[in-house]
């Protein structure tokens, strides 16, 4: 531990700013507030702030960030942005590092962000100890006032000098060589706790309850509340608060593309839950819609989701919603009072599901590999197929049931069912139906051309499981494309003989819309294999030999005294609407819940879990599924709604 | 493949939108190349009657600019609404709390505009009140690079993308102060975003001119304003700029 | 000459708004000769009817794209002067600064995107590029940028200005930010020297008509006057009381226009850059003295087309008169100063400023803060008669020529009056409770 006078405290930040080479950022005053901004001078520092407008994450996740920039003249021309830029941040208060601290398990997790872990390597933290307390915030009940770590330098002010904690090598290096500093006595150290203590004793608002665990219990009980539509009638659903908050780090991400049609960039921008079309996907459904659920969401997000997937609190008690939000209905501190008095001790895991392990995505999380169109066949008015080969000829390595996000630059990038079975490699196939930008754009395409592709993402079906049981497949719709893959790669001639029989049921709009109709004259003809089609309408004249009806109707022809429910494992993809018919006429045939599996879609943009938007409660659709176990999931109250 | 034709129109306006296209300065070079000017009254002679896409400027007031809206419409295979005037009415719709005739009597008083058709005035009309609008570029003045992205996205064949959140997302991005919190009334929060939220980034409440995106809630007002210590009226006075004919606020 | 002539331009082409010449001419007899307004009215005065003193100036902004700021300081001059609130020095100079701008901005779009078609013969300035005058198109729009981004840094935004508030200003530039401006202006000399040239090289192309005309503008005794002055006039001299501004600019109306027609001492008079020449060019900075002398410009000038020449003395002067004031605000070191409070509630107020087109008035009556009375003159609205009579003795001195010429000289008549129609349709004095 240091300690230093303020005059050299002063010196060592202008010889930072101007000797270092290092881009120096500090707390300043904006008006009556405060901001980090780039520092010109000690002069302007203000060490002794409550609280900026925005959190220092800005330099980690920028508002708006320059992935990649491509070229649209050149054929598939794509070049990630340089993180290099060494900055020092100045100011930095203890429940701002704890939230950075929250942030690094999210984005330097086993699919690493790499533009945040290099901005994170490149920045150097001073932090200050808090001089003045915001009246919103609660870190003291939190104990995020203080940290021992996560800093490179920590200053506290004890009066005429600040004592100066060192945090790193980094930090000791720098004080070295630019700082006057003398070694501190032991009367000045005990300061810092006096300092500490003063501050705790300031706060003017106070949780009840503190720790993760009693958060998450609480919320769970609390889920049917009317505490949230109380409240969230008065939301303007702006989304300020997820924007100044230091533990909100959802984002967007869209193409940019110059007037001179060639330049572009793809920029990654910060996005909010409460947004309403937060959860809007191409086909234009909201799986989010109703505001008060939105409200909701986020407060679970912070003290269940994430407190169970973590085991911390995903609030630091700053205080910024607070004061960002207008009708002042943002405070986690508020909230979980008013709920203190409801109490309740609910099964705190209910909204989330364990993280299984799935095969990583090769290279960055966010850079697509350029994949070339092999083969481009169209199966219905709407769907097309396209084989896709990566250029280097490797394999994708995907189980059914995983998904890939396919990039045209200066279009776009969305989330396909793979649809092809692992055994076609190295390629691969998607279904394309054309419903916005991307896909129209995708249909223009030929053969030769090339895409982007990320992946293989997600929660595929683990087949072993499957092995030694019967198989009941039931599609409707689009459902069809996923679980083409899951029905090649247990037909194939290489893997039939490790399942029984398979009973395939597909129903679709009309007769026109039903897909691969003859792949599946080919599964038929394989051992112990039926097909059982149905169309929901069918109109004179057009040639159609199956059932009429929906699929649930195909259920009575089945052969009921062979299923053997025990040993049979049943899948179901289709819209959101048929999951509850047809499950209960799978447990009407005495299929357990927990040989049941689903795929569910929702909008997967990142498809690595750091950008928020496919979200079901507590569970990433893009890692712990698509593919989910219903037993795990069957109550999950967002999921089948 | 072939430059799109696009066409300016203008109708009751200030002509500031249109500016902004000539305050692309360098840039009109490479929109040119993009596309091919056939009709912009404000600077060139030329005029055809086939284009692609028109973009109409203003608001319509008589007969003799429906009609001629309509012709326009029948020609142009995508129409888009340029600017707040053409997009919402703008201000040019707050007359329309009062009687026309009155309105005119006031501003003509016994001047002989009866029977002329020049006077012939109704109640302002948005475009959409008398065609079939395509694709909105909202603002007043609009936004420059907006109007750049939407017109790359009709050159590529992309249906454009703008935004369905409020302001408050972008002002905060910016970091700035909250105009609440300095004693103004900003209706940023409910506003649609796309400016990158200048006014309130110039210390000026936010007013509307985008369009509002959906009323708030009786609650939510009257928490705002009891916080804030304004008044109701003050509210009226925001949405009523560029947004008459949307009530948002009820008496309490 | 015995000929008969039908011009009939429907909506002239390269001005703001809407305006159509029509001459009927049988067998040499000048049956009709009308310079017709048909733009749609857009009733402001309804707009400002019962509206906060706050809201005067954004919705007045919106009269007009191109002045928008000379709208908006006629509005605030207005309101300061009804409510007695004194903005202060720094604000003072911002102001002109911000005028400035304005004027800049809008002369040289119409010389450049307007004018200088027709002095190179084509239709727009699109087929300029990637012709031998591609490089002075090139400094134009360079010098619209620059005109732009001065007033974007003074006002936050140059059509529809934010900044602009009653008692000041929302925000003010940093000192960085002026001496970056401040070099940006002095880099800009040497292109407008380049323009003026290119201009020069087809001056011989205006036509050489002159008509003995009235001329209306600001004067002051300590600038050239576009901010502040007391309203002058070429035949009688300075009026007086400016809140009699309505002895100088009566206004009437005629059939033909949807915008009011003005007279004064005779039956029309003249307003904009070549007014204000006429009444202070002594008062030009140096440089723009000269690029007067390059151009033969001398007062006083009674020849309209020569309007677009005085626009470009004015441009000129202008970056002269930034550099200026600039200088002046650099030396005091600038201020974070908020806009002067408002207290007196009640109260007439009358704004006179000079936008690029000519002399703007705005009047407000209000009560209790909020308006009950509003009138504006606006400069077109003056420039109409004018336009008018000139079109009446310029069409017989050219009968002779082919029909294609006749409309050219006359579309190029409308257009050196640099006319902003959609401005100058709407206003009459209005009283509501």
């Amino acid at each position: 531990m240091k300690s230093i006078v303020k005059e050299d405290l002063n010196s060592f930040v202008d010889a930072l700013i101007q000797d270092t080479g290092y881009e120096v950022h500090g707390v300043q005053a904006k008006g009556e507030k405060f901001v980090f901004a780039p520092l010109e001078s000690s002069k302007d520092l203000r060490l002794d702030y409550d609280v900026t407008i925005l959190p220092p994450k800005k330099y980690f996740l920028p508002q708006y960030e320059d992935m990649m920039n491509f070229k649209l003249n050149k054929e598939y021309s794509v070049t990630p942005q340089k993180v290099d830029k060494k900055q020092i941040l100045i100011g930095v208060h203890p429940y701002d590092i704890v939230a950075l601290e929250q942030t690094d398990k999210v984005y330097l997790d086993e699919q690493k962000d790499d533009f945040y872990e290099k901005r994170r390597k490149n920045t150097i933290i001073i932090g200050v100890d808090i001089q003045n307390v915001s009246d919103q915030s609660f870190a003291g009940s939190l104990g995020t006032h203080y940290v021992e770590s996560g800093f490179d330098l920590m200053l506290t002010n004890i009066g005429k000098k600040y004592l100066i904690t060192i945090g790193s090598k980094k930090g000791e290096d720098l004080l070295k060589k630019y700082a006057q500093t003398k070694d501190a006595k032991d009367t000045e150290v005990k300061e810092i706790n006096k300092v500490r203590a003063n501050t705790l004793n300031s706060y003017k608002k106070h949780v009840r309850i503190t720790d993760a665990d009693s958060w998450s219990k609480l919320l769970v009980s609390n889920y049917e509340n009317s505490i949230w539509e109380e409240k969230s009638s008065k939301c303007l659903e702006c989304s300020s608060c997820t924007m100044v908050c230091p533990t909100c780090f959802c984002y967007d991400v869209k193409d940019d593309v110059s007037l001179n049609l060639q330049d572009g960039s793809r920029v990654r921008t910060w996005d909010g839950c409460l947004l309403k079309d937060f959860t809007k996907v191409g086909s234009g459904e909201v799986f989010r819609e109703d505001l008060k659920k939105r409200y909701r969401h986020r407060f679970f997000r912070k003290g269940n989701y994430l407190a169970e997937r973590y085991g911390f609190i995903a609030c630091v008690g700053c205080g910024r919603c607070s004061i960002a939000c207008l009708p002042n209905i943002a405070s986690p501190c508020d909230v979980i009072n008013e709920l203190t008095h409801f109490g309740g001790e609910g099964k705190k895991d209910e909204f989330f599901i364990k993280q299984k392990s799935h095969s990583d995505e090769k290279g960055t999380i966010h850079v697509p590999r350029k994949a070339i169109i092999k083969k481009k066949e169209k199966l219905t008015e709407c769907e097309t197929l396209f084989t896709l080969e990566f250029e280097d000829k490797k394999p994708l390595g995907h189980k059914p049931g995983q998904f890939v996000e396919l990039s045209i630059f200066g279009v776009g990038e969305a989330p396909f069912g793979i649809s092809s079975a692992p055994s076609t490699e190295p390629s691969f196939d998607v279904v394309v139906r054309k419903v916005g930008n991307l896909t129209s754009k995708l249909f223009t395409l030929k053969k030769g051309d090339s895409v982007g592709i990320r992946g293989p993402l997600g929660n595929g079906f683990d087949v072993e499981e499957f092995e030694d049981k019967h198989l009941i497949f039931v599609s409707g719709g689009t459902g069809m494309i996923p679980m083409r893959s899951l029905i090649e790669h247990c037909l194939d001639k290489k893997n039939r003989s490790k399942f029984k029989y398979v009973k395939i049921l597909y129903g679709a709009k009309r007769p026109c819309d039903v897909l691969f109709q003859d792949k599946i004259a080919g599964w038929e003809k394989c051992e112990d294999v039926t097909c059982k089609l149905t169309v929901d309408t069918c109109q004179d004249g057009e040639c159609w030999v199956g059932s009429v009806g929906l699929v649930t109707a195909l259920f009575p022809k089945l052969h009921v005294d062979r299923i053997d429910p025990k040993n049979t494992k049943a899948v179901v993809i289709g819209p959101p609407v048929m999951f509850k018919f047809v499950i209960k006429c799978l447990q009407t045939i005495g299929i357990d819940d927990k040989d049941i599996f689903v795929s569910l879609e929702r909008r997967m943009k990142c498809g690595v879990g750091k950008c928020g938007h496919c979200q079901i409660n507590g569970v990433y659709c893009c890692k712990e599924g698509p593919v989910f176990n219903y037993a795990e999931i069957k109550n999950l109250p967002e999921a089948f709604e | 493949m072939s430059k799109p034709k696009v066409a300016f129109f203008d109708f009751a306006s200030c002509e500031g939108c249109q500016l902004q296209i000539a305050n692309l300065e360098e840039e009109v070079l490479d929109l040119i190349n993009i596309v091919d000017v056939v009709s912009f009254r404000e600077v060139m002679k030329e005029h055809v009657e086939t284009y692609d896409i028109a973009f109409i400027e203003g608001s319509i007031m008589r007969p003799m600019d429906e009609e001629r809206l309509k012709e326009i419409r029948n020609h142009a295979k995508i129409l888009v609404a340029l600017g707040a005037c053409a997009a919402i009415g703008g201000v040019n719709k707050i007359r329309n709390q009062w009687d026309v005739d009155n309105v005119k009597k006031d501003v003509y008083g016994n001047a002989k505009i009866k029977d002329n058709k020049y006077f012939d005035v109704f109640k302002t009309k948005a475009v959409d009140e008398v065609v079939k609008v395509d694709f909105y570029i909202h603002g007043c003045p609009i936004n420059r690079d907006e109007f750049k992205k939407v017109v790359i996205s009709l050159v590529m064949g992309k249906t454009p993308e703008i935004p369905t959140y409020p302001v408050c997302v972008e002002c905060k991005k910016n970091e700035n102060v909250c105009l609440f919190e300095l004693g103004k009334f900003c209706i940023g929060p409910i506003t649609r975003a796309g400016c990158n939220a200048i006014c309130p980034s110039n210390g000026s409440p936010c007013e509307g001119c985008r369009g509002i995106l959906n009323e708030p809630q009786d609650e939510c007002v009257q928490e705002i304003l009891e916080r804030y210590d304004l008044t109701i009226e003050e509210l009226k006075n925001r949405c009523t700029m560029y947004n008459y004919g949307k009530e948002e606020c009820k008496d309490e | 000459m015995s000929k008969d002539v039908s011009v009939n331009v429907h909506h002239v082409t390269r001005v703001e708004g809407h305006g159509n010449i029509v001459v009927d001419v049988k067998k040499g007899d000048i049956k009709q000769v009308q310079w017709q307004v048909p733009e749609a009215p857009r009733f402001f005065e309804a707009m400002l009817r019962g509206r906060h003193y706050d809201d005067l100036r954004p919705i007045t902004s919106r009269i007009c794209g191109i002045c928008s700021i000379g709208h908006s300081l006629a509005s605030l001059k207005a309101t300061e002067d009804a409510l007695d609130v004194s903005i202060s020095a720094q604000s003072q100079i911002l102001r002109r600064l911000a005028i400035n701008g304005e004027n800049m901005q809008s002369h040289i779009l119409h010389i450049g995107y307007l004018v200088a078609p027709d002095l190179f013969g084509v239709g727009s300035v699109f087929p300029l590029v990637g012709s031998k005058h591609q490089d002075a198109l090139l400094k134009i729009v360079q010098l619209h940028r620059l005109s732009n981004e001065m007033s974007d840094l003074i006002c936050g935004r140059t059509t529809h200005p934010i900044r602009l508030v009653v008692g000041g200003f929302s925000m003010v530039p940093t000192e960085k930010q002026l001496l970056d401006m401040k070099q940006r202006l002095l880099d800009a000399v040497e292109p407008t020297k380049d323009v003026a040239n290119a201009v020069l090289s087809v001056a011989d192309k205006l036509p050489d008509f002159t008509r003995e005309t009235e001329y209306i503008g600001l004067s002051s005794d300590e600038e050239y006057a576009l901010y502040d002055g007391y309203v002058n006039s070429t035949d009688t001299g300075a009026l007086k009381d400016y809140r009699n501004y309505k002895d100088f600019m009566q206004e009437y109306v005629v059939s033909q226009s949807t915008a009011k027609y003005a007279k004064h001492a005779r039956k029309s008079y003249m307003v904009g850059a070549l007014a204000r020449y006429n009444l202070n060019s002594e008062q030009l900075h140096p440089l723009a003295k000269e690029t007067a002398k390059l151009f033969g410009l001398k007062p006083v000038c009674y020849n309209p087309y020569m309007n677009t020449i005085a626009q470009i003395v004015e441009f000129v002067h202008n970056i002269e008169d930034s550099l200026m004031q600039i200088e002046k605000l650099l030396d005091h070191g600038m201020k974070d100063e908020k806009p002067v409070k408002v207290k007196k509630k009640t109260g007439r107020g009358v704004g006179i400023v000079e936008v690029p087109r000519g002399i703007l008035v705005h009047e407000y009556d209000i009560k209790d803060a909020l308006c009950t009375k509003a009138n504006c003159i606006i400069p077109t609205n003056q420039n109409h008669a004018n336009i008018q009579h000139d079109m009446e003795e310029l069409v017989p001195q050219i009968l002779d020529k082919p029909q294609k010429e006749i409309e050219l000289t006359l579309e190029m008549l409308v257009r050196a009056y640099d006319p902003c129609i959609s401005c100058s349709t709407h206003y009459l004095d209005v009283t509501f409770v």
